[in-house]
């Protein structure tokens, strides 16, 4: 196991014991949370996490139809966009102050509705022989976002998935950062000058890049988590990630987890989020997904570069400028969409 | 003066003149109830969607790119439609009015590929023969791309054609051969007995599939969404991103109203041939030489549509070396739960859980649909169509908005059911798949032969005895293929099963989405072989339902 923690972070044997059956909806997917879920339920016998997979907007939606009559304790979610449409529906309550203050600010809600569970940002995907064999270098990729809406290198064999959450983050960190005028015409250059090749899923996405057939995308605007899905089923597979620097591009988001408002067992949900953010869960989430942790005092270890050495620019991603339904409709409006 | 029996229908009950006895009433009023809860969800899109502002709402239905999207999925639904009757009928005809040998092989081959999942195919068929696949690895040999709309059409027919297969099929079999026999003794030739006997009493039949195939075409979002085709079942997916369920609601009616417009349309065609039978079969085209290509057409679809998607799976299987994924592993033993065998983790927990809904759905749906159907098969009143179309509307809609509508509505008013247990679960594939069922139930409905009934009452047989000893032997096969169509689409239906079961609970669908979803393709092998093994079984109960009828 890594060791990554210094003297702030909790460990599992400061926390009380966790005792009794927790509902969870998630949006991740079952390699994503069963090493932390799994080990949970063998440290504490007498826990019960019974798991709900789904695709992450699906969940969203469910949980607004149910209202507060909602069989879930839980929402575990990939993205902060739909916490804060639970938050904004009023399906979720505050987080216990010790919870919210583990986390830095701009990885959960100011008033802790949600909180941040783990961190990824997004990457850029390329089918490494394919690009070598355009005759550029492994490292020749573009360090800002934005020129890959106007390199001509990237016509006609770059794709996004536009339909993702940690996509729609970006659009709305985009906007933050360059304003709405320069996201519309990144979109629309995507779209009319790049010839963008749209996916509605993002292991379809990664699929293609890695076959390399000849209609298929060499380049690939997406999370990085899909890489190291194929290349963990097949090593020699030729897809690998880099990372632009200092902009959207390299969104820094969180999958995280907000508490519904009639939970059976506050304590017991409460405690439950505790052992996430604390150092074993944090560790557990590095090893499963190739995740950064979010706390203070749990570093990260692994293959990823270091943030400090990607940078991305800090966001607060309960509250971009741009509400999310504006920046779907942007989207809409220059044609990105599946 | 019109009476009221001009509107409803009579059943002709001697004890009335006007028609209208108990067992009419009886009749009309279980119509209505099916009728009546089978649409309940439809309350829920136009609740939601009256939330939408007026200048939002007339935006979206208006826009341009709703347009487009409409235009793009009338044609997707069109072409499908007719590839499917292209290559159901002649299909049908093979399997049951040739000598082809083995014709029972070769109907199961041909009715199969309803049960896998589109996208699954959509997804294998790609891997194997897209550029960069198996076959460009292996032999260097590529198709031309399959993608966007025309893929779409190709990838969903070969999924959907067996509507038209099936009822063709029992509309062949439970016709007159003799008639064909007849017009071919006339010096007619196989052809011209075919186009002037046989197509028009098969036509209700065909017709009844291909709008089975229309409204699966139309509703259907993972193929084209795959296939990147902009159709309207994206546009609806894409608002629940914004998770603004109340446009997607919006979109969903508008999509309704198109719909409706395919069955008033759909009930001009397919309407009302009354096709009474005499002696069944008969009629067989001798193959010759010819049955060789035949045999190979038939092996060549199951190969695409069968071989291709499995084959892909296992390929993964022996080849992967990936990390385990426990929640997707299911082992073969049995644990020992004290003193009772118990099912958890293996595949047995999967194939108990996939057929245990999608029996109870197939029955649900047959005791749903007969009162619907033979009330309309009996009648042609203004009611009783309306009722039977009523029941189509469910076929027409993404699974996703059926399973928001009852979650919605089921909390509300089951609260104890929901999620406990699958008694929502099931409403839900009734919901969807009723049409299946009171299609195939009503083709069978129009062949009895009105003096049949009358004579059995004229021997002073009651209503309820006359429909025991009469009418339930003569409906029965549509009926049996009524609860096969629900059973094979039940196994592999997604959006519902995932949004409704009980917490925790996995079927073979699930377990193949959720491993194909985290590319862990291995993990799909095993389950997807099930689902192809289960489902040919279930083709084996039609099969053996004919040899009885044919005594």
């Amino acid at each position: 196991m890594v060791s990554a923690v210094d003297g702030t972070a909790l460990s599992w044997d400061d926390l009380g014991d966790l005792e009794g059956e927790l509902t969870v909806y998630s949006g991740r997917t079952r390699d994503q949370i069963d090493p932390v879920f799994d080990a949970l339920e063998e440290a504490y016998p007498g826990l019960t996490i019974s798991r709900d997979y789904d695709d992450n907007d699906v969940q969203v939606n469910q949980l607004i139809e149910e209202g507060d009559a909602t069989p879930a304790d839980l929402m575990y979610s990939q993205d902060p966009g739909a916490l804060g449409a639970l938050v904004a529906n009023e399906l979720v309550q505050p987080l216990p102050a010790d919870v919210v203050d583990a986390v830095p600010e701009s990885f959960r809600h100011p008033d802790g509705y949600w909180t941040g569970v783990s961190g990824r940002t997004r990457a850029i995907q390329y089918h490494s022989e394919r690009w070598a064999d355009l005759g550029y270098d492994e490292d020749d990729f573009p360090t800002d976002i934005l020129e890959y809406a106007t390199d001509e290198r990237f016509q006609g064999i770059i794709s996004t998935r536009p339909n993702s959450g940690t996509f729609r983050g970006f659009i709305q960190a985009m906007v933050e950062r360059k304003g709405e005028d320069t996201t519309r015409e990144w979109v629309s250059g995507m779209v009319d000058t790049q010839d963008i090749q749209l996916f509605s899923g993002g292991g379809d996405q990664a699929t293609a890049v890695n076959q390399g057939g000849d209609d298929d995308p060499i380049v690939a605007l997406g999370n990085s988590y899909y890489v190291a899905r194929i290349l963990n089923e097949d090593p020699d597979a030729p897809i690998r990630a880099t990372f632009t620097e200092g902009d959207a591009g390299c969104l820094f988001s969180v999958a995280g987890v907000g508490v519904t408002n009639q939970v059976d067992d506050p304590a017991l949900v409460a405690e439950f989020v505790r052992h996430l953010l604390a150092a074993e869960g944090q560790e557990l989430m590095m090893e499963a997904n190739g995740e950064y942790p979010v706390v203070e005092g749990v570093d990260y270890v692994g293959e990823l570069p270091n943030l400090e050495e990607i940078e991305p620019p800090t966001f607060d991603l309960s509250a971009f400028d741009m509400e999310l339904q504006d920046a779907q409709d942007l989207l809409t409006e220059e044609g990105m969409t599946v | 003066m019109k009476s009221v029996a001009n509107y409803v229908g009579a059943l002709g009950d001697p004890e009335r003149p006007d028609g209208l006895g108990w067992g009419t009433v009886v009749l009309v009023l279980a119509s209505v109830l099916v009728a009546f809860l089978v649409i309940t969800p439809m309350f829920w899109l136009g609740w939601r969607a009256a939330t939408v502002e007026p200048a939002r709402a007339y935006a979206l239905v208006f826009s341009s790119q709703t347009a487009w999207v409409t235009a793009n999925s009338l044609l997707l639904t069109a072409a499908v439609t007719v590839c499917s009757i292209l290559l159901g009928v002649p299909l049908a005809v093979l399997t049951a009015q040739t000598d082809i040998p083995f014709p029972r092989f070769w109907t199961i081959v041909a009715a199969l590929p309803l049960v896998i999942p589109s996208y699954i195919g959509a997804i294998a068929f790609v891997s194997m023969f897209g550029s960069g696949g198996e076959v460009d690895t292996l032999f260097g040999m590529t198709i031309p791309r399959i993608d966007g709309l025309s893929g779409s059409i190709f990838i969903i027919t070969l999924y959907t054609y067996p509507y038209v297969f099936l009822t063709t099929r029992a509309a062949l079999i439970s016709m007159d051969g003799s008639l064909a026999d007849a017009a071919r003794t006339l010096n007619h030739g196989p052809f011209a007995a075919f186009r002037r006997v046989t197509f028009p009493i098969i036509r209700p039949g065909i017709a009844a599939g291909a709008l089975l195939a229309a409204l699966y075409a139309i509703s259907d979002f993972g193929t084209p969404a795959f296939m990147g085709a902009d159709v309207f079942t994206s546009t609806i997916y894409w608002e629940f991103g914004g998770f603004a369920a109340e446009y997607a609601a919006l979109l969903a009616l508008q999509l309704i109203a198109i719909v409706a417009v395919i069955l008033v349309i759909e009930a001009g065609i397919g309407r009302d041939e009354d096709a009474a039978g005499g002696a069944r079969g008969g009629g067989v085209i001798r193959l010759g030489s010819w049955k060789w290509p035949a045999m190979g057409f038939v092996s060549a679809i199951g190969l695409l549509t069968l071989v291709v998607p499995i084959a892909v799976f296992v390929n993964w299987l022996l080849r992967s070396e990936g990390d385990p994924i426990p929640s997707l592993e299911f082992g073969w033993a049995l644990p020992l739960d004290g003193f009772s065998l118990s099912l958890e983790g293996t595949y047995f927990e999967l194939i108990y859980n996939s057929t245990h809904l999608a029996l109870l759905a197939a029955f649900v749906s047959c005791v749903f649909a007969l009162p619907v159907a033979y009330y309309s098969g009996r009648t042609n009143s203004l009611l009783s169509r309306v009722l039977e179309r009523a029941t189509y509307i469910g076929f027409a809609v993404p699974g996703i908005v059926i399973g928001l509508a009852i979650a919605f509505l089921g909390i509300r008013t089951l609260p104890s059911l929901y999620r406990e247990g699958i008694a929502l679960l099931v409403f839900a594939y009734v919901v969807r798949f009723l049409p299946q069922a009171v299609g195939t139930i009503r083709s069978s409905v129009l062949q009895i032969d009105d003096d049949t009934i009358e004579a059995a009452r004229t021997l002073n047989a009651g209503r309820l005895e006359t429909f025991r000893r009469v009418t339930l032997p003569l409906i029965t096969p549509g009926v049996i293929a009524g609860a096969v169509l629900v059973f094979l689409t039940t196994m592999k239906e997604l959006p519902m099963t995932l949004l409704l079961r009980p917490v925790g609970t996995d079927t073979l669908v699930t377990i193949i989405w959720d491993a194909q979803d985290i590319l862990a393709f291995r993990y799909a092998a095993v389950p997807a072989l099930f689902l192809v093994l289960i489902s040919g079984l279930t083709m084996l109960v039609l099969l053996w339902q004919e040899d009885y009828e044919m005594g």
